[in-house]
């Protein structure tokens, strides 16, 4: 095994560009949905452009830790990233870390996520925080326990060779222990994405927020940073989800290959937008106090998917 | 002197409790009665008349007749919803000893009306529970603007003075949460501090007033017609109804009243800003839990509204229609046959709205138990409108005192008891329905005739009451007339101020997240609270 650099490019870049785009369309059909015209799929990129363009105003309580954190999300979304096999079977930086790097990464940055609302001392910012971290409580080891229960099947924790036995013929699509584990996973989406009806990423009102009460004290490129973060982080759990259930038309080698294999996973992300929109559009946002239920939902699922590994071998 | 008869017992009552305590009685109009008495009878008299006779303390302003009758006068009003008519207390403060007794121990819900006699004329409350600053902040200088003797025109230097002092709640892990004067979005300003330990709000601090514009100031120094303009512009989502109750007060000092045909064309006016107003909160409760497409809904429906009024009045919130003794256009047969085809066809439309709210058992899982105000809790802040038919307060202004055309038709008045968010969003829904059905009646019965007769000067010193239940709740203005075409003073009193204090009490006990939700269902305005 040896690192691949054009696989890293590759990847990088597809990360970076497809993120915003992903985030765009979920903006536009939740609109289409709500008999509304909606922003168009690239605005997310325009709003990106222009944040950049910005002036930074921080605020004269925070410290380094606030102007820090941005790039600290950032580049955890985007290693994380590379280490999930997005178009190709095989993840550029698997040699890296397995799994738990993942799980990993996606704390480091949400810890740094939470510093950063909490640095200003401003009342939202430390809402936000708190609630931030009272749902990854949850999220995290419901994350980890639907991921193991396939890792377990795949006899590794390295997710490349969890996607490339999920390709072999011993793989049972509807296996209940797999549901259980897409299910699981597609809850934590939610909550980690700040998704309805966990929290409401379209709201103005501060005191209900809480990804989006994090950054309210950010602005510019930090702002810009915090949201590319936020839309890579979603578009790597995505792909776990669709790349590990749902492992079709993942390119092995040579060009044509690998722009088939993007074409499909592109197809699979769409695929899934358009569930986390139906999703959005047909619940309300819960009680606060009620999404630790919905987690433990997941958590239950993820338990039951694992144990059920083993009944079912 | 005329009484109407359901008022004479009370009257006979009056008499005989407070025998030669009474200074004088008199009654300009038959469901008007104004008892003169002393400062020392307040507090017994309103205790009686509100024991005796289930009386409700409804507004509570000063009036400064230095010039006429030597004294400062306060007005206690009371509404008699049984007998239909209205007993105004008013009783002299001495301007060499401008102080007053409190009543808000006894009756909590005068407790900002006084303090803002206090701020406004600068009469000092005495036995007040939190006789603080509240119309005017803290940092305003010692001026009383209502006084007679301060000019419109005086400018006043930068404020100097020290900042409001909020209360402290201390304990393990409270903190404090400020949230605006400046809110995000299209919202007016108002300063709430929350105190909470964890999600949990301990308490709630408003701090309102930011827009005081000197309206009632302002209504002293303008010819009536434009007195008018000026009562559409106390609270934007009320302008008609606030006109229409500032234009009742004229009229009944000038003792003309509007024409039939007038008196429908106000009272269809009225139910298209009820209906409007409520598509629109309907929707903003759903979006404040994250459950968007019935906003969209309502807005496309409130929408159609605003377009039905633009195309009977010429402006889509129907300003410019109210006038001094009735209406300014009147309806043509097409314009009434549009109105018509419209309520038949908004119906379905907005039954179908309802039924996806119903069907979404994630949204009435937010509204439910969310925000309550128990009965008695709003019976003691005298809650009007909305919020206090969602506690289990049934008054209506157009069925108790019947104003404009509604004593024409049968009016069924929603009334819920839980006092939760949802409670409030069901008042709205019965009430939309009861709009439609009302606009299809008096579109029905519109009889023919002028809209609109000759209203002259008032009597100078002749007082008058004039009320209209608008969509959010009750509201009054009171007027005293000057020569000349004129007021010598204007009260406004607009359902906002009433239910503010309420929503303190609501939100005890819930989660800050939800606060915003709870805010939505009462829907208080602020430059109707602030004028």
């Amino acid at each position: 095994m040896s690192l691949d650099l054009p696989d890293v490019v590759l990847q990088t870049v597809l990360l970076l560009l497809l993120a915003p785009l992903v985030s765009g369309c979920v903006k536009n059909w939740k609109a289409k949905l709500q008999n509304r015209r909606g922003p168009p799929v690239w605005q997310v990129y325009a709003d990106l452009l222009k944040f950049f363009r910005k002036d930074v105003v921080i605020s004269e309580h925070a410290s380094w830790v606030f102007s820090c954190a941005p790039y600290v999300v950032f580049v955890a979304a985007l290693l994380a990233g590379l280490l999930v096999p997005m178009a190709t079977a095989r993840a550029p930086l698997s040699l890296f870390g397995d799994v738990l790097a993942l799980v990993g990464l996606l704390a480091l940055g949400r810890f740094f996520l939470a510093l950063g609302g909490l640095d200003p001392g401003s009342a939202f910012g430390g809402m936000g925080s708190s609630r931030e971290m009272t749902i990854a409580a949850v999220a995290e080891p419901a994350l980890m326990l639907a991921i193991f229960t396939v890792a377990i099947a795949a006899g590794s924790t390295d997710l490349s060779r969890i996607v490339q036995f999920a390709q072999s013929p011993d793989w049972k699509w509807f296996n209940p222990t797999h549901v259980m584990a897409f299910a699981a996973l597609f809850i934590v989406l939610l909550a980690e994405t700040g998704r309805i009806p966990v929290d409401n990423p379209a709201t103005h009102l501060e005191l209900t927020m809480i990804h989006e009460a994090m950054l309210l004290e950010y602005s510019g490129r930090y702002l810009a940073l915090m949201k590319w973060g936020a839309s890579i982080k979603q578009l790597v759990l995505m792909t776990l989800l669709v790349n590990i259930f749902f492992p079709v038309g993942l390119a092995a080698a040579g060009p044509r290959a690998v722009a088939l294999g993007v074409l499909i996973y592109a197809a699979k992300l769409l695929a899934l937008a358009a569930a986390v929109v139906i999703v959005e559009t047909t619940n309300a946002k819960l009680r606060l106090f009620r999404v630790p239920d919905l987690l433990s939902a997941a958590f239950s699922l993820g338990t039951l998917a694992l144990l059920s590994t083993f009944l079912f071998q | 002197m005329t009484v109407s008869t359901a008022l004479l017992p009370v009257l006979d009552d009056l008499n005989k409790r407070f025998k030669g305590r009474l200074d004088a009685v008199r009654a300009p109009r038959a469901d008007e009665i104004y008892i003169h008495a002393q400062m020392d009878l307040v507090a017994g008299f309103t205790a009686h008349l509100c024991r005796r006779w289930q009386a409700r303390l409804v507004s509570l302003f000063a009036d400064d007749a230095r010039a006429g009758e030597g004294a400062f006068h306060l007005f206690y009003v009371f509404a008699l919803d049984a007998a239909r008519g209205f007993v105004l207390l008013r009783v002299p403060v001495p301007p060499e000893k401008p102080e007053f007794a409190s009543l808000t121990n006894a009756i909590p819900a005068v407790n900002w009306q006084e303090r803002e006699i206090q701020d406004w004329f600068g009469l000092k409350l005495i036995g007040h529970p939190n006789p603080r600053r509240c119309a005017l902040h803290d940092d305003w200088p010692e001026v009383y603007p209502l006084r007679k003797d301060f000019d419109l025109r005086t400018e006043l230097p930068p404020f100097q003075g020290a900042r409001h002092k909020f209360r402290e709640v201390e304990g393990e892990g409270v903190f404090q949460v400020p949230v605006g004067p400046v809110h995000a979005g299209v919202i007016e300003p108002g300063h709430f501090l929350f105190s909470v330990a964890g999600e949990p709000v301990l308490y709630l601090q408003l701090r309102l007033f930011y827009t005081h514009k000197g309206t009632e100031k302002l209504f002293e120094n303008l010819p009536l017609p434009h007195c008018v303009r000026l009562a559409e512009s106390i609270s934007g989502d009320s302008g008609f109804a606030h006109a229409t109750a500032f234009c009742h007060a004229v009229e009944r000092a000038a003792d003309t009243e509007a024409p039939p045909r007038a008196r429908f064309l106000r009272s269809i006016c009225l139910e298209l800003e009820r209906l409007h107003n409520h598509l629109g909160d309907i929707g903003a409760i759903c979006t404040d839990v994250a459950f968007v497409t019935v906003n969209m809904h309502c807005l496309r429906l409130k929408e159609r509204v605003l377009r039905l009024n633009e195309s009977l009045t010429g402006n889509r919130l129907l300003r410019g229609m109210a006038c001094l003794g009735g209406v300014r256009f009147d309806f043509d047969a097409g314009q009434i046959q549009s109105l018509r085809q419209f309520a038949a066809a908004l119906r379905p439309e907005f039954e179908s709205v309802v039924q996806l709210i119903e069907s979404s058992a994630s949204t009435l899982d937010r509204l439910k138990g969310t925000g309550v105000l128990k009965p008695e809790v709003a019976r003691d802040l005298g809650v009007s409108g909305i919020a206090g038919r969602a506690s289990g307060l049934d008054r209506d202004l157009r069925r108790d005192f019947p104003h404009a055309a509604y004593e024409a038709v049968k009016i069924h008045v929603p009334l819920y008891q839980a006092g939760d968010v949802e409670h409030r969003m069901r008042v709205r829904i019965a009430e939309a329905r009861e709009s439609l059905s009302l606009l299809e009646q008096f579109a029905a019965k519109l009889p023919d005739g002028p809209t609109r007769v000759e209203v002259g000067e008032p009597p100078p010193g002749a007082t008058a009451l004039g009320w209209v239940e608008g969509w959010r709740g009750e509201i009054f203005h009171w007027i005293r007339a000057a020569p000349g075409g004129r007021l010598a003073r204007c009260k406004v009193k607009d359902p906002s101020l009433q239910n503010w204090p309420a929503l303190s009490e609501a939100i005890l006990g819930n989660i800050i997240p939800d606060f915003p939700v709870v805010n939505k269902s009462f829907n208080l305005s602020y430059s109707g609270t602030d004028r």
